[in-house]
This record gives C-alpha cells, structure tokens and sequence, in this order.
C-alpha cells in the first residue's frame, strides 16, 4: 500500500470512527439520562 | 603498587575523557526540562524526571540503559509492555469527573472535531517523508493527552517516544499560549460575544455509576484494540462514582499514580541518549506536535462554527477549542477568553463539558486509530 | 423594576465587591465567585443601584441562585 492511500484511510476513517464512536456515546448518554432520572433527593443524601 | 594506584586513578579519569559532545548537549537538555519544570512550573511531576532521566541515561561509562542497568529495568518493564501509560490511565480516569459531560452531552461531538488534529498531522508527517507507523505516533501528539501518546508511540515508534512524550507534556502546558490567537482569529466578533444559558441539569447516581460501564463496552465493541486504554480509564471512573471501593480508588489517583508517573518518567527520559536523540527527526517531530495542537483547536472551533450555524447561534463557536484532552486548562481558557469580548459571558461550564468530552474524545481515537490499523494489517 | 444578578453557575462567593445603595454600570462586577479552582468575576447585567445583596463571601451559591438586585 503506497504511503497516501494508506493515509487518507486512516485519516477519513479515523475521523470518521472518532466522530460516529463520540455521536453513539452522547446517544448513550442521553438514553441513560431518560431511564434514570435526576431524583431531588439523591443530591441531599450525596451530600452527607 | 604504583600501578595500582595509576590503574585505580584511571577509573576516576575514564569518564571525563569518555564524554562526548552529543552526551553534553543532552546533558544540558535535560537541564533545560529541569529548568521548564521547576523554575516555570511546566508538568513539573513528568519534566522532572524525564529531564533527570535524560541526564542520567548521558553519563558516559555508567550504563544505567544497557542490559541490566536500572533505567533499562523500567524501561523493559513499564513502557515496553505498556503497563505504565495503562496504569496511570486508571487515575486519570479516578480523578476525572464526567458530570459536566453527562450534564451537557450535546457538545460530546466537540470532544471529537477537537482530536481532528491528530489525523491532519499524520498526513503532515506522510509529507515530510516520515514511515506510516512514526507518521502515527507523531499525530497522536495531537491527541493533547501524555499517557495515550506514550501507549501509542511506545506500540509502534518506540524510537520517536522521547521526543512525542515531551513534545505532547509540553505543549498541554503551553494550552493557554497556542490556543488564544487562534480562537480569535476564526471566530467573528458576533460569535465571540454569543452567551450561552446556564447548564443546569443535575444527573442521577445510577447514570454516573454506569456511564463508565456503558462506554466500556460499546466503545470497546467498535474499536477493540482500544479496550485497554478505554477499559482503564472507565475503571478508574466507576471506582470514583460507585463510592464503595474508595481505598481503591485514593490508591489509584495517589500511590499508584505517584510510584507510575515517577518510573514512567525516568525511562521516557532514558531513552533519550545523544546517538538516538541529538537528529533533525527529534526537531521534526517537535515542530509537527505543535501544529497537531494549533490544527486541533483550529477544527474544534470551526466545529464550533458549525454547530453554532445548525443551531442558530446558540453555541458560542470558542467553546470548540475546549474540545482538546488538557483539562481543565482548556476550559479556563474559553472561560477567559470569552469573557474579555463580552463580560456577560460565563462559558466555563459549557467549555468543561467540551473538555471532559475531549478527554473521553482523545482516548476514543486513539482506539480507533489502532484498530482501523489493525484493520488494515498494519502494527 | 429590579433586574437580578444571578450565579451562571456552581460555585463559592469569594468577594462582593459593591456595596448597598452604591450606583453600578452595565458590565461593572458586583461579585467575584469561584467556580473550577478559577476566579469568575460576575458582572451587572444592567446600570442602577445595587438595592439589595443576597450573598456574602465564602457563601457557597447554585447555578440561577439570585446574588443581588439592581433598580
């Protein structure tokens, strides 16, 4: 494989994957946040 | 008798007359890193040892990297295998705290746009005529981040270690240097002054407990041969939030990061003899680190832009530049940067957001980096 | 009408650096907080007189928590 072909895949590719791994995580996130909710008082029991 | 002693005195004289010109330049550079580290504050904890480590290693006679010496002992045994970058990956991860991230997670693709910089660069070195596999090491100095580059360049350019390490330390301490000109100059006066609303969506224990599960597995699923790097930093994480294994988690961030960063530092600057360091690649690799750096605040603002455009002008494109892995050095700066154009506006938050995702950002492509080069066949 | 000085975030009151019935302009900080290990000065949002300080230093504040009011 010849240096630029070798490149430019790991660069699109790699922004790419960076990008698209990133977009999944905040879908997670996101997800997360909606199955388990901030409750009022877990703040209040954290503190002590 | 008398040649005894003549012989004896001789041991005393061999290592002046051994030493050479290379051996006292780096002798002197590693005064410089002890200089940068003690008198100017530059990541003391890692320029002190590297910089003693490089003064150690240039000793003429005294062997401390050949078979057997002590420097090679550690060298062999934590860089070599990769142990220490993934040990001191469990503190980072222990120490970070992702709640503006999970806070705020719309700007998690910032901590993406913020990592551009690494793959720029490695083209940049492909140009200069670096090999595929030091091209690679090189751009992850991009990656702002000590540990990932020491795991990376240590897998496939063991020989350009020194000079990414020092490079990546250095230039996380010069954050608030580089990056300033550069905001300014993307951005328009309009967007500076842009004010973002006050983040204030408090998140559940159970989300915070099981975020640094959740990234394990599906991170790790796409880009396998990152599970290590990911893995260790999640672990570190999920020791912090569960809140049931605090010794664990006190011996992560103190002994074991204290014992690791020391041992993990004299051997980065043991590889620095004058025969393998005193080259134009060293000045090379240097001068690229720091492009990778201007190119990755450079796409985190213009992501900015970007993002700022899509949503109508409600992000404030500076921000972008928080998406690197320097944390919280990164924030602070929007956070002052922003101020000065427009004293109403309080960024800090939304920039630790950007810069907590630029941390999970950075270790995110160096795992896919290693396996699309895995993919490829490559390393 | 009064305008609130609110807290853009979490964080400690280091200083309050004006005092009642004193005239402030537009942009003139009224309290400096720390948020992050950082110092964050926290500026007027209108000119006026400070009617009324709700804070003092050392106080720890909530993001949107009223810190003063200005008429």
């Amino acid at each position: 494989m010849d240096i630029w072909t070798f490149g430019w895949t790991v660069a699109l590719i790699g922004m790419g994957g960076t990008m698209l791994v990133l977009w999944l995580l905040s879908l997670l996130v996101l997800l997360l946040k909606k199955i388990f909710p901030y409750k009022g008082e877990e703040a209040a029991s954290a503190k002590e | 008798m008398e040649s005894a002693l003549l012989a004896g005195l001789q041991g005393l004289l061999d290592g002046p007359s051994h030493l050479e010109l290379g051996q006292i330049v780096m002798i002197l550079t590693g005064s410089l890193l002890l200089y940068l580290g003690i008198a100017k504050g530059f990541e003391p904890l890692l320029l002190l040892p590297i910089g003693f480590g490089a003064i150690l290693v240039n000793i003429p006679l005294a062997g401390l990297m050949e078979k057997d010496g002590v420097l090679r002992f550690f060298y062999d045994t934590g860089v070599l295998t990769e142990v220490f970058p993934l040990l001191i990956f469990v503190g980072i991860g222990a120490m970070t705290d992702f709640q503006p991230l999970l806070e705020n997670p719309k700007i998690i693709l910032l901590g993406a746009a913020g990592q551009f910089g690494i793959f720029l660069t490695l083209l940049l070195a492909l140009a200069l005529g670096f090999e595929k596999l030091e091209a690679v090491a090189i751009g992850i100095i991009g990656a702002c981040d000590g540990p990932t580059a020491i795991y990376v360049s240590s897998k496939y350019a063991p020989h350009l270690l020194a000079a990414v390490s020092v490079a990546a330390y250095s230039y996380m301490s010069l954050v608030p240097l580089i990056q300033p000109p550069i905001m300014r100059l993307l951005t328009t006066e309009k967007e500076k002054k842009i004010v973002m609303g006050i983040v204030k969506q408090p998140v559940s224990k159970t989300t915070k407990i099981l975020f640094p599960v959740v990234v394990t597995i599906a991170a790790s699923l796409v880009a396998p041969l990152g599970t290590p790097l990911i893995g260790m930093v999640m672990l570190g994480n999920l020791m912090k939030e569960c809140g049931v294994v605090e010794r664990l988690k006190h011996a992560s961030e103190n002994e074991i990061t204290n014992i690791v960063t020391l041992l993990l530092g004299l051997s980065i600057g043991a590889t620095m003899e004058a025969g393998k360091f005193l080259r134009l690649e060293t000045l090379m690799v240097l001068g690229l680190g720091l492009i990778a750096i201007v190119l990755d605040t450079a796409v985190g603002v213009l992501f900015g832009k970007l993002m700022c455009l899509l949503t109508g002008g409600k992000i404030n494109p500076l921000i972008g530049a928080a998406g690197i892995s320097a944390f919280p050095m990164s924030a602070r700066v929007v956070q002052v940067e922003g101020q000065k154009y427009n004293k109403k506006s309080y960024l800090l938050m939304h920039a630790m957001s950007a810069n907590a995702a630029g941390q999970i950002g950075s270790v995110i492509a160096a795992a896919v980096m290693l396996s699309v080069l895995k993919g490829m066949g490559i390393g | 009408m009064a305008t609130s000085v609110i807290a853009p975030m979490v964080g400690k009151i280091l200083k309050v650096e004006k005092k009642i019935g004193e005239r402030v302009e537009e942009d003139d900080v009224v309290v400096v907080m720390e948020a992050m290990k950082m110092e964050i000065p926290v500026v007027a949002p209108v000119s006026g007189v400070l009617k009324e300080i709700k804070v003092s230093s050392g106080q720890a504040v909530d993001a949107e928590q009223v810190l003063a009011e200005i008429e």
